[in-house]
């Protein structure tokens, strides 16, 4: 028995060093982003450093860092448009039922030398590789011309960024990603993962939530519209019908 | 300045969306028309989502229509009679717009009915007005008065039952064709975020014959009633009105419709109709144009279930 926990103990030992080689540590600069009236646009830097323990010798290749920001994930539908009898009108569709509403990824070098195509498979990591249904695979995602219409389009609309070379290192541990958010950044949930690589291995990965929510009066303004339709609904008829009669007023000529 | 939209989820400019309102109720108060038709439109150009826009405009449009009738009833050219019977129907009407206007989203076909029925109507009413206008300038150069419509026409709305007498308008008619004008012109208001004064209009001198001195105020009496119902549903249904967005548009816009309204009355019934039938014409222009030309983008893409 005695024996036995020896051999655990050094296993523990043993498999803990060779995971904690390198560890990440990593800080948001800031853990909730507030969307106010006069909103228009907001930026969040992931601080990071490696961490190496003594017995750890220096690698060969150099670190390489990839950020993600990942906002709330959603079901979404892309449509192609067809000529019928002359009119241009929605036909064909495909449905991307998991899907993040925004995907902002920051790297120290470009993609393909970060990491090869089998390793970021099985991370979801880069636009080329993040599935739109299920959970990421050993294999890359199958893309049909939907999804591609979908990556295409969200990048278009800024809410999928890819800025290769961003991140950069402060000192030989010490990182930094700078990350901008843009004014029609969805509300909700945000997951910023930190990927460490050193020649193509992926060594370290850590992950922390923030939030981006609406301000005290806009959240104010919409969880009423929500929550309470009707009132919502019947203030604005009143708000309508009262500016209507202060104009009259203010305005009478006779 | 920005001003950040919490329904819309997205920043706007605030001189912009004041300016947008006054540009639109400047044109309204000049023709005596809700000017829904344009500012839907202009929202839906500018990025706003058509399900926020066609919402929120109808907010607008209270509030201007709100000002219009406090006017006319100030006049006492109002038939409250006729309005009421249209705005029941109005709301009748609205209801089912707003449920086909979900149920259209979910398909992916809203952008498409909202163009086609633009263009239909807009169309329409536009060559209609465009070309009545044109023979009344030409009849007066030359002097040679237009054939004066003799009443007794449509005969075939005059023989329908249920007749009601509407005393402020001095007609004796059916109920029918009023509640069938009321609800189609509620179904467009809810469906493409528009008034319909200028459908209603004309319909209610060419086809009800009602009196044209009582007919705008009575036609802003029925815009006020379906237009305050929609906003309701489209509220309590969709929760796509944004009272910041509606606000904005409403205080441009109510300011507009004054000035518009004294320009409107210095120029010739002829011209403002003219121009009046232009714009609605060109706006239709516009719609066909993006139906039928090859757009730059063939995809697009919705969270499901719409929005």
């Amino acid at each position: 028995m005695p024996i036995r926990l020896l051999i655990l103990a050094a296993a523990l030992v043993l498999l803990s060093s060779r995971l904690s080689a390198e560890t990440l540590v990593t800080a948001l600069s800031t853990e909730r982003v507030s969307i106010e009236s006069n909103f228009t646009g907001a930026g969040v830097v992931i601080f990071g450093t490696v961490e190496r323990d003594q017995h750890t010798v220096a690698r060969g290749e150099p670190y390489e860092i990839v950020v993600t920001l990942t906002g709330p994930l959603r079901s979404m539908v892309a449509r192609r448009k067809e000529r019928i009898a002359g009119i241009w009108i929605n036909r064909a569709s495909g449905e991307l039922p998991r899907v993040p509403a925004f995907l902002a990824i920051a790297t120290t070098a470009p993609m393909a030398d970060v990491a090869g195509n089998r390793v970021r498979a099985g991370q979801g990591l880069g636009f080329d590789m993040l599935p739109t249904r299920g959970l990421p695979d050993a294999l890359p995602p199958v893309r049909t011309e939907f999804d591609a219409a979908f990556f295409r389009l969200m990048q278009k609309e800024g809410l999928f960024t890819l800025d290769e070379g961003s991140v950069e290192f402060l000192s030989p541990q010490l990182f930094r990603a700078p990350i901008a958010l843009p004014a029609n950044v969805p509300i909700g949930w945000y997951t910023a993962t930190v990927y460490l690589f050193s020649g193509g291995v992926l060594l370290a990965k850590t992950t922390q939530d923030f939030s981006i929510l609406k301000g005290g009066f806009e959240q104010t303004i919409t969880d009423l519209a929500h929550r309470q339709p009707a009132l919502y609904g019947l203030a604005t008829v009143v708000v309508a019908c009262f500016t209507g009669w202060l104009a009259g007023v203010a305005f009478r000529r006779d | 300045m920005d001003l950040y939209l919490p329904i819309a989820e997205m920043p706007m400019n605030v001189f912009l969306l004041l300016g947008m309102g006054a540009a639109v109720g400047f044109l309204s108060g000049m023709f005596g028309v809700g000017g829904g038709f344009l500012l839907t439109p202009l929202l839906i150009f500018s990025g706003i989502s058509p399900a926020v826009a066609v919402a929120s405009v109808s907010s607008q449009i209270v509030a201007n229509s709100a000002s219009g009738v406090l006017a006319y009833l100030r006049k006492k050219t109002v038939d409250l009679k006729l309005g009421l019977y249209l705005t029941l129907s109005g709301i009748i009407g609205s209801s089912i717009g707003v449920w086909v206007y979900g149920a259209l989203r979910g398909a992916g076909q809203l952008d498409v009915v909202i163009a086609l029925c633009y263009v239909a109507f807009l169309g329409t009413i536009g060559m209609l007005m465009t070309v009545e206008a044109v023979r009344a300038i030409l009849a007066k150069q030359r002097g040679t008065p237009l054939p004066v419509r003799r009443p007794g026409q449509h005969s075939w709305i005059a023989g329908l039952p249920l007749r009601v007498r509407f005393q402020r308008s001095r007609l004796y008619i059916s109920a029918l064709p009023v509640v069938a004008l009321g609800a189609a012109i509620g179904f467009l208001g809810a469906l493409l975020g528009i008034g319909g004064g200028f459908i209603m209009v004309p319909a209610l001198i060419y086809l009800l014959k009602v009196p044209t001195t009582i007919v705008i105020g009575t036609t802003l009496v029925q815009t006020l009633g379906t237009m305050a119902f929609t906003t309701f549903m489209q509220s309590a249904t969709n929760q796509t009105v944004d009272v910041i967005l509606g606000l904005a548009l409403m205080v441009g816009g109510v300011v507009g419709a004054q000035f518009g309204a004294r320009v409107g009355q210095s120029l010739r019934g002829e011209t403002l109709r003219l121009l009046l039938g232009l714009l609605v014409l060109s706006v239709g222009l516009r719609f066909a144009v993006d139906l039928v030309a090859r757009p730059d983008e063939l995809y697009s893409i919705s969270r499901m279930g719409g929005g």
